[in-house]
C-alpha cells in the first residue's frame, strides 16, 4: 500500500520544498538579474564588471543627472577641493568620519595607495585613467616606485598634480574605475582581494556577502556607511539568460528588468502594454552609435565613397522600425547631453540614395563594389537587425554588401589588427567629457588602427590629442566642434547614427528607480526606493 | 582485469595527445585574451603589457613545454581571465557538474529503461505508442529547447520549481531532466528493440512452457540479456552528458564545468580551457574503463574472451 502511494509522497515533498524557497522575507530585498557573471570585483582588473565597485566602494566625486539631461558633479568622499591657477594641481580635503565597512578609517594615504596600485599591478586594465597624473608614466616604465604627482599632507588633505590641464579630471574621478581602496584591507587580503567577498571591503552603501561564480551575488546594506541609509537593504542578483529574465519578471520574481537584453519586438508586445507601460523607466544612453569605415580597405579610402555610404543609410527608418523610435538621430561624434555636443554640427546628414549613387558614379564606382560588414555574434538582436537593413540600404545604391558574423574574441582580434572593413560600433561614455569619446576613436595612430578606422589625417589626430589640455573651456569646446565637423562632414570618416534610450521595467514593489546617468546596465542600488 | 595496466597507459597517451591538440587548436583560432579582457577600452600599451603579463609574448614551443611541464607536476596554470589557479577553479566547479550529471543519469536511465520495457511488453498498443512518441521527441529535440519548455511549464505556468539554480537540490531537478531527456529517449529506444529481440527468443518459449508467468519471465530471463547493449550505450552517454552540460548549465546558471569551459572559450582563456578539456577527457576515459569493467562483471562471456 505504502509503495503504491510512494510517488504521491514524493510529489508532495517536492511541492513542499519548492514552496520553501519563496517564503523568505521579501520586504526590503530587491531581486535583480545579470546577463553574465562578473569576473572580478577588483575595478583595477576589469573594464566591464562595475556592479561591485559601484555599490561596495566609493569614488571621490559622483556624477548625477539633472532634469534637463545635463550632468553635474557632486562631492562624494571629497569634502571640498581647490584648483591651482595653472590648472595643474588639485588640492582635496576628504570628508570627515568615513570608515570602511570593517571600521578602518579612510585616509589620504589610501587614495595615493589606490592610484599607485593601478600603475603597479602587472595585469592592471585601468592605467589609462591615471596616466595624466604627474609621474604615472615613470611608474609604468618602472623608473619610479611611488607616484610623485600625489602629495599626502595629513590624514585628510592631499593634492594631485597633472602633467597638463584637464578640465574633465573631476568627472574622471567619478567613474567606478577610480573607487578608493583601503591600503590596510587590500594589503591584508593579498590575492583574495576582489575574489573573496569577506576580503573585498569598501566604504560604499553595500557589503558584498556572497559571490557564487556563474550563479549570482548577494549584497547587504553597510550599517557603517557615511551617507543616507538606502531604502533597499538586501540585493539578490542572479545570473540569467535573457529569456529567463523575461519569465522571472512576469512571474514577479524580478524587480527590475533591463530591456536592453530583450528583442525590442518583445519589449513592444509585452511591456509597452497597458499592464506595464506605467512601470517603464527610461534614460537616454549617453553614447553614440557609428558605422565605421576602414580607409585602408579599397575603395573606402575614397572620401566620395564614404560620403555616399553616409547618405545611403536610412537612419531614421532603422531607429523607428528596429529601435521602436526609442532614441534620437545624432549627426555628430558627441551625443545629446555630452559635454561638447554642438547644435551647429546637427542636421547636415540627410538620407539621399540618389545623391549617393551620383557620388559613387563620380568616384568611378557606378557599378558598385563588394563590401563586407562585420558583426559581433554577441551583439544584441536590434543591432543584428539594423546591420541587416544597412546592407539592404547599401545594395539599393549598388554596393554589394554582405554580412559576416564573427564570435566576440575573433571580432575584437580582427578589429584591433586594423583589418575590419566596415562595422557597427558603439561607445557609451565613462565620464562626461568629449575627450572620452573622440580620443577613443581619433586620438592616436594606435587608436585609429585599433578601431579599424585607419583615419589618415595625422594633423587632425594630433589636434584631437592636444584638445584635452586646452586650458580655457570655451576654447576647448570650440576646438572639439571644429574637429567634429572636420572628421564627419569633410572627411566622412564614419557614419554617425543615433543615440538610444535605455528602458527598464520595474515591478509593482518599486516606488522609484533612477538608472545610471549614462544609461549603463549596471545600477546603483541606493537609487532604488521600495514602496 | 589483466587489461588494466594497458588501459591506464592508453589513458596517459590520450591525455598527452589531447593537450597537444587543444594547445595547437587554441593557437590557430583567432582571438586574443588581452583584447577580450580590455574589451572596448583597448589601448596598444595596455594590450602589450597584458600580453607580457600573461606570458603570451614567449615563443610557442616555450609556452607548450612550459605548460606540459606544469601539468606533469600537477600545476594546470593560472586562469588569465579569472586570475585564479585553474585547478582550484575546476575543483570548485566539478561538484556542481557531478551532481547534475548523476541526477540526470538517474532520471534518464530509470525513465529510459522503464518506458523501454513497457513499450516492448505492450508492443503496438497504446503504452507503446505513447512511450515511443515521447522517446522520439527525446532524441530529436535539442537540449536548450527542452530546457526552455521545462522552465516555461514548471516555473512560469505551474509555479512548481525554481527558474534557475539557487543552491538547493530542488532547483537541480529541471536541469537534470533537460540534460537527461535526450539520453532517456535513446535508452528507451534501445531497451525496447533489445528486449523485443529477446522476447522472440526460444528460451522465452521454454520459460513460458515451464509455467512461468509472462511478467516474471520478462523480468528474470529476457531483461537480463536485453540490458547488456543498453549498459554499453549508457556508458557512452556519460560523455554526451558532459558536453550537454555546457548548454544546460548556461540556461540554468549552474556554476559547473560546462559553464566554466564555455566562459574560457569565449574569453580565449587558454590555461582554463586546456584545463577543463583535459579534465573532461580524463573523466570520459575513466568512464570508459568503468563501463567495460561493469560489462565484464555482468556478462561472463566477455571474461573468457
Amino acid at each position: 500500500m505504502i509503495r503504491k502511494y510512494m510517488w504521491m509522497l514524493i510529489l508532495i515533498a517536492v511541492l513542499a520544498l519548492s514552496g520553501c524557497g519563496k517564503s523568505g522575507s521579501k520586504n526590503d530585498t530587491v531581486h535583480l538579474a545579470l546577463s553574465a557573471d562578473i569576473v572580478t570585483m577588483d575595478s583595477h582588473k576589469t573594464t566591464n564588471d562595475y556592479i561591485v565597485p559601484m555599490n561596495v566602494f566609493d569614488t571621490l566625486f559622483s556624477l548625477k543627472k539633472n532634469d534637463d539631461g545635463s550632468t553635474r558633479i557632486d562631492n562624494s568622499l571629497v569634502e571640498k577641493y581647490e584648483l591651482s591657477d595653472d590648472a595643474l594641481t588639485y588640492h582635496f580635503t576628504l570628508r570627515d568620519g568615513v570608515v570602511f565597512s570593517d571600521g578602518t578609517p579612510l585616509t589620504a594615504q589610501d587614495v595615493k595607495f589606490t592610484f599607485e596600485r593601478i600603475l603597479k599591478l602587472p595585469d592592471s586594465a585601468q592605467t589609462d585613467c591615471v596616466i595624466i597624473i604627474d609621474g604615472a608614466q615613470d611608474m609604468l616604465d618602472g623608473k619610479a616606485d611611488s607616484l610623485r604627482g600625489i602629495t599626502v599632507e595629513d590624514d585628510k588633505n592631499f593634492s594631485i598634480t597633472l602633467t597638463a590641464p584637464f578640465s574633465g579630471f573631476t568627472s574622471l574621478l567619478a567613474t567606478p574605475a577610480m573607487v578608493i581602496y583601503s591600503e590596510k584591507n587590500v594589503t591584508e587580503a593579498g590575492d583574495d582581494f576582489g575574489m573573496v567577498p569577506g576580503k573585498t571591503i569598501g566604504s560604499g552603501p553595500y557589503i558584498i556577502k556572497e559571490w557564487t561564480r556563474g550563479s549570482g551575488l548577494v549584497f547587504e546594506y553597510n550599517p557603517r556607511y557615511w551617507g543616507p541609509e538606502p531604502s533597499v537593504k538586501k540585493v539578490d542578483m542572479k545570473v540569467m539568460e535573457p529569456q529567463a529574465m523575461d519569465l522571472a519578471f512576469q512571474k514577479g520574481d524580478l524587480d527590475i528588468l533591463d530591456c536592453l537584453f530583450l528583442d525590442s519586438a518583445i519589449v513592444n508586445s509585452t511591456y509597452k502594454t497597458d499592464t506595464y507601460k506605467d512601470r517603464i523607466v527610461s534614460v537616454d544612453r549617453l553614447g553614440q552609435n557609428f558605422i565605421l569605415m576602414n580607409e585602408n580597405i579599397e575603395p573606402l579610402g575614397n572620401v566620395q565613397v564614404r560620403k555616399a555610404i553616409q547618405q545611403a543609410i536610412n537612419r531614421e527608418s532603422i531607429l523607428n522600425s528596429i529601435f521602436a523610435g526609442d532614441g534620437k538621430l545624432e549627426d555628430g561624434i558627441f551625443p545629446t547631453g555630452c559635454v561638447g555636443y554642438s547644435k551647429n554640427n546637427q542636421g547636415w546628414l540627410k538620407y539621399d540614395p540618389d545623391n549617393a549613387k551620383k557620388l559613387l558614379a563620380d568616384a568611378g564606382y557606378a557599378d558598385g563594389f563588394d563590401l563586407e560588414i562585420c558583426l559581433d555574434s554577441t551583439a544584441n538582436d536590434s543591432i543584428k537587425n539594423a546591420v541587416q537593413v544597412i546592407s539592404e540600404n547599401l545594395k539599393a545604391v549598388g554596393i554589394n554588401a554582405s554580412i559576416r558574423s564573427i564570435d566576440h574574441a575573433s571580432y575584437l582580434d580582427l578589429r584591433n589588427s586594423g583589418e575590419m572593413p566596415c562595422f557597427w560600433a558603439f561607445w557609451l561614455l565613462d565620464y562626461n567629457d568629449p575627450d572620452n569619446i573622440i580620443y577613443t576613436f581619433f586620438g592616436s595612430k594606435d587608436n585609429v588602427k585599433l578601431r579599424s578606422l585607419n583615419y589618415s589625417d595625422d594633423s587632425v589626430i594630433q589636434r584631437v590629442a592636444a584638445a584635452k589640455t586646452i586650458g580655457k573651456e570655451a576654447d576647448r569646446l570650440a576646438e572639439y566642434e571644429a574637429l567634429e565637423k572636420k572628421i564627419l562632414q569633410d572627411d566622412a570618416a564614419c557614419v554617425p547614427m543615433f543615440s538610444t534610450k535605455h528602458l527598464f521595467v520595474i515591478s509593482d514593489r518599486v516606488e522609484t528607480f533612477i538608472p545610471h546617468w549614462a544609461g549603463w546596465s549596471d545600477i546603483y542600488f541606493d537609487q532604488i526606493t521600495l514602496k | 582485469m589483466k587489461e588494466l595496466p594497458k588501459r591506464l597507459l592508453g589513458i596517459i597517451i590520450v591525455m598527452i595527445l589531447v593537450i597537444a591538440l587543444i594547445f595547437v587548436m587554441l593557437r590557430i583560432i583567432p582571438g586574443d585574451p588581452a583584447s577580450v579582457l580590455l574589451n572596448e577600452h583597448v589601448s596598444q600599451a595596455n594590450i602589450d603589457r597584458l600580453t607580457k603579463s600573461m606570458g603570451l609574448d614567449k615563443s610557442l614551443p616555450e609556452q607548450f613545454f612550459g605548460y606540459l611541464g606544469g601539468v606533469l607536476r600537477g600545476d594546470l596554470g593560472q586562469s588569465y581571465y579569472m586570475q585564479q589557479p585553474v585547478s582550484s577553479l575546476i575543483l570548485q566547479a566539478f561538484p556542481y557538474t557531478i551532481r547534475l550529471t548523476l541526477l540526470s543519469i538517474v532520471f534518464a536511465w530509470t525513465m529510459g529503461i522503464v518506458s523501454g520495457i513497457f513499450s516492448a511488453m505492450y508492443n503496438d498498443h497504446f503504452p507503446d505508442y505513447l512511450f515511443r512518441g515521447t522517446a522520439l521527441l527525446g532524441i530529436s529535440v535539442p537540449v536548450f529547447m527542452v530546457a526552455l519548455f521545462l522552465q516555461y511549464l514548471f516555473y512560469y505556468r505551474l509555479s512548481l520549481l525554481p527558474l534557475v539554480y539557487d543552491g538547493s537540490i530542488v532547483s537541480m531537478i529541471l536541469p537534470a531532466i533537460a540534460l537527461g531527456w535526450n539520453s532517456a529517449g535513446s535508452v528507451a529506444r534501445l531497451m525496447r528493440s533489445s528486449l523485443m529481440d529477446e522476447l522472440d527468443a526460444n528460451y522465452m518459449d521454454t520459460a513460458r512452457a515451464k509455467g512461468l508467468i509472462y511478467k516474471k519471465a520478462v523480468i528474470f530471463h529476457a531483461f537480463k540479456n536485453a540490458i547488456l547493449p543498453v549498459i554499453t550505450m549508457m556508458a557512452l552517454q556519460l560523455a554526451e552528458m558532459l558536453s550537454g552540460a555546457v548548454i544546460t548549465e548556461s540556461v540554468f546558471s549552474i556554476p559547473g564545468l560546462g559553464k566554466l569551459a564555455l566562459t574560457a572559450l569565449q574569453t580565449r582563456d587558454m590555461p582554463l580551457l586546456q584545463g577543463t578539456v583535459l579534465f573532461t577527457a580524463f573523466l570520459i576515459a575513466v568512464g570508459g574503463i568503468l563501463a567495460d569493467f561493469i560489462n565484464t562483471l555482468l556478462n561472463p562471456r566477455l571474461r573468457l574472451g
